[in-house]
């Protein structure tokens, strides 16, 4: 007789390993389905140098068309052959993905800024869309739940647009960051470390950072958050856990009192078909996965009496920034400047509260800003000239490298950008594929033109220069950081110079003169939490309004982006919603 | 070299009693203190060697003709001087190596093609070393001046760029001409300093 669960959880990336983690601690017993392989990080993360490697980092020319990632970590990335998606003819969206033990934990930004009030009822201050069902007092308590736990490392700083948290030390800043933050107090802006994933000392048992640099290429100690540095090696003490990796969930599958029975998975290899069973069905195999599944499972959709499931999809907006040099840096000694992948920020400083109020658009935006020497020069190859004394201007401006970026710019929500299922397509186990509609609006762009003023008044102040034909996100690339717009595709000619990885964020991923806008990885909603279960799919606690025994986490909930990085505010929503869950189990109410 | 970035004595110590703390860390940690005292003691060279394949590598892609065309080429672009060069990095037999393995791009390999014929057809190929410095450096002016013309200009950017990037990824350009010092074992961070770099 096949074993019967408490709870299974599909997908093991952040939130995944986070509700795996808490419910088999308070001793329920759950299934983790991974779609992709198991992943050790003592075998498989290296630190590996681009001439350690044939091709570079570029894998062998046409051999990462078929991958998202780097020679160094497409295997933390995803197959495109196997797991494509189509979008609609005026979509310009880039679906950044992962399938693996961790998933994009594994090589995620780390970026960990909580919430602010004005976030959570951004409806109710500028009359768009619809408030969170959740306030930051509701949420307090799991930011600081989840932030014990993974380990931030950041500076409290009181600022009331960028809530403090409870923080590991800082990472201290490199010179170019020095600089950048005494452009900040010389312009009167607020400006702090960036908060990072990424310890400073011991912390719940994982070595702190031993600053190579190498995060996106998977941690090979687990001193930055991941599922498998983290949470799992947690939930599999308790013996509680059963994971099964390269098990593909093609549906949850219901009883006749509409519940949610389990769900069915097909072995990647074999193509066998497999159903499982459980009390709770947990939903966390990314927003838009999490999305196609309950799209897959039930004909118009799973938990979708109000007709929103698929609808208000958002990514924080992208694109833009300066790329250029530090004169005041030129010419000095060589410094680990990236083996931190850290940098400032610049909180939000539009549209908070009355006196940030602008009338051209509502909003609003996180800058971060880092520089000096990154693995490989990108703007040699722009620099005019050759022989010795290009060498020697290489080198002078090599530890000069400076750069600011949007590190999260809030996207308005828009019923008109949804997924739904291809009629058509269908990935290698033949289960239909997401067909993504997404277009930007005029507020996207005006929020997107004033972050290019702001960052070239900020790169200014700091007495920063640009460099003709290094463009505006230019070829500079720190890892962790945006790389360069070919970063995970597989160029043959080498203008770009290679990638640390493609956990890139605010990066422009079509031609950027027409599509200036950008997709930052952060993609939310479709299926939005709401107090009245007419509006939204989901209720304060990620569970369906419609079915009580099935609950999504990831960044399905979010009603708006805000301006922060989501990730620290999913994990918060599952710490939450497995709360619930547990309560909701004690009550019997499965 | 810049100690700076280097961890202490001190550093390695604290670290090594934190290992003894840590179950299944213990290897990582030995790897670390290896990697530090390594970068103690061997200078501003530590970081790994480069696989060996290129320096007996024999061109495929490239007729030999256009093959020392392309090496002095690469060499003039980026001379050895007081730090290595194009010739130390290998640089011609990387750029054949990469595209003797592009057939599933086949674009590339004719664009190579054409650059080659375009060099040949400047008279690169049969001109004398005072010759072809000329010639790199009148092939060069359009990227200068938007107003200069040259027949072998697409063919100097096309070298260049991979010249670069075969140059700056190898062992010779990122850690013995630039000094890279990321992707290691580090105790600490280098924090600035500087007292220049905390105002504007």
């Amino acid at each position: 007789m096949a074993k019967s669960y408490d709870a299974i959880v599909v997908g093991s990336g952040a939130c995944g390993g986070w509700a795996a983690m808490q419910l088999s601690k308070a001793g329920m017993k759950v299934l983790m389905l991974e779609a992709g392989s198991s992943v050790d990080p003592a075998k498989d993360f290296h630190h590996t140098l681009l001439y350690q490697m044939e091709y570079r980092g570029k894998g062998k020319p046409g051999f990462l068309r078929r991958y998202s990632g780097s020679e160094q970590n497409y295997r933390i990335m995803i197959d495109n052959q196997e797991n494509p998606y189509t979008t609609s003819p005026d979509t310009v969206y880039h679906w950044g993905r992962s399938r693996c033990l961790g998933g994009r934990s594994l090589h995620w930004a780390r970026a960990s800024d909580r919430m602010a009030e004005y976030e959570f009822k951004a409806a109710s201050r500028d009359g768009y869309g619809m408030d969170w069902a959740v306030n930051y007092a509701d949420m307090s308590p799991y930011y600081d739940r989840v932030e014990r736990f993974i380990g931030v490392s950041g500076a409290a700083e009181g600022f009331p647009q960028f809530p403090d948290g409870a923080f590991l030390p800082v990472m201290p800043l490199n010179c170019a960051e020095a600089i950048f933050t005494a452009a900040c107090k010389s312009l009167g802006w607020p400006t702090t470390h960036r908060r990072l994933a990424q310890l400073t000392r011991m912390h719940n048992n994982r070595p702190p950072c031993h600053y190579c640099g190498n995060c996106v290429n998977g941690c090979d100690v687990g001193a930055m958050f991941s599922t498998v540095s983290s949470t799992l090696p947690v939930a599999m003490r308790t013996g509680n856990l059963d994971v099964r990796t390269d098990s593909v969930v093609a549906r949850v599958r219901m009883d006749s009192e509409n519940r949610a029975r389990g769900v069915t998975y097909i072995e990647r290899y074999t193509m066998k078909s497999v159903d499982v069973d459980a009390k709770f069905v947990v939903l966390a195999a990314s927003t838009l996965e999490n999305t196609r599944l309950m799209l897959l499972s039930a004909r118009g959709g799973l938990a979708n009496s109000s007709n929103t499931l698929g609808h208000y999809m958002m990514d924080q907006v992208g694109g833009g920034g300066v790329s250029g040099f530090l004169p005041k840096l030129k010419g000095g000694p060589s410094r680990l400047d990236d083996g931190k992948s850290a940098g400032v920020t610049v909180p939000n400083m539009v549209n908070f509260d009355k006196k940030t109020a602008r009338k051209d658009f509502i909003r609003g935006y996180v800058m971060n800003a880092t520089g000096g020497q990154s693995e490989y020069p990108r703007f040699a190859s722009a620099l005019p000239g050759y022989g010795s004394a290009w060498k020697k201007e290489i080198k002078s401006r090599y530890v000069a490298q400076a750069r600011v970026w949007i590190a999260g710019g809030e996207m308005l929500a828009r019923k008109e950008n949804f997924v739904e299922l291809d009629p058509e397509v269908k990935d290698h186990w033949g289960i239909p594929v997401l067909n993504i509609h997404f277009t930007h609006c005029d507020n996207d762009r005006k929020l997107l033109a004033h972050f290019q003023q702001t960052a070239e008044e900020w790169f200014r102040k700091a007495g920063g220069e640009t460099m003709q034909g290094m463009g505006r996100s230019g070829p500079v690339g720190f890892p962790g950081a945006p790389g360069s717009p070919d970063a995970d595709t597989n160029r043959t000619t080498a203008d770009s110079g290679p990638s640390r990885g493609a956990a890139r964020e605010g990066e422009p991923r079509a031609k950027s003169k027409e599509h200036p806008l950008a997709g930052s990885i952060h993609e939310v909603g479709t299926a939005r939490m709401s107090a009245n279960p007419k509006h939204g799919v989901l209720n304060s606690f990620c569970r369906t309004h419609d079915i009580a025994n099935l609950y999504v986490f990831g960044g399905n909930a979010f009603p708006s982006t805000g301006d922060k990085h989501p990730t620290l505010t999913m994990l918060a929503l599952t710490a939450r919603g497995c709360d619930q869950l547990l309560e909701q189990a004690k009550g019997g109410s499965a | 070299m810049d100690f700076e970035s280097l961890p202490s004595r001190r550093d390695l110590l604290d670290l090594a009693m934190r290992a003894a703390a840590l179950s299944g860390a213990a290897e990582f940690f030995a790897g670390w203190l290896k990697a530090a005292q390594d970068h103690h003691g061997a200078g501003e060279h530590a970081a790994p060697p480069e696989p060996p394949f290129l320096r007996d590598y024999q061109p495929k892609f490239f007729e030999p003709d256009d093959f020392e065309a392309l090496q002095a080429f690469t060499e003039i672009l980026i001379p050895t001087d007081d730090t290595p060069g194009a010739r130390e990095a290998h640089c011609a037999h990387y750029i054949d190596f990469v595209l003797q393995a592009s057939g599933q791009v086949p674009k590339t390999q004719r664009a190579w093609r054409n650059a080659m014929r375009a060099l040949k057809s400047v008279g690169f190929h049969a001109a004398d070393a005072k010759g072809r410095e000329a010639l790199v450096e009148a092939m060069s002016q359009p990227e200068r001046d938007s107003s200069a013309r040259h027949p072998g200009y697409f063919a100097y950017r096309l070298i260049k760029a991979q010249n670069t990037f075969a140059f700056y990824s190898s062992r010779a350009g990122m850690i013995e001409t630039l000094d890279y010092k990321g992707d290691t074992y580090n105790a600490t961070f280098p924090a600035c300093n500087h007292p220049e770099h905390q105002v504007v």
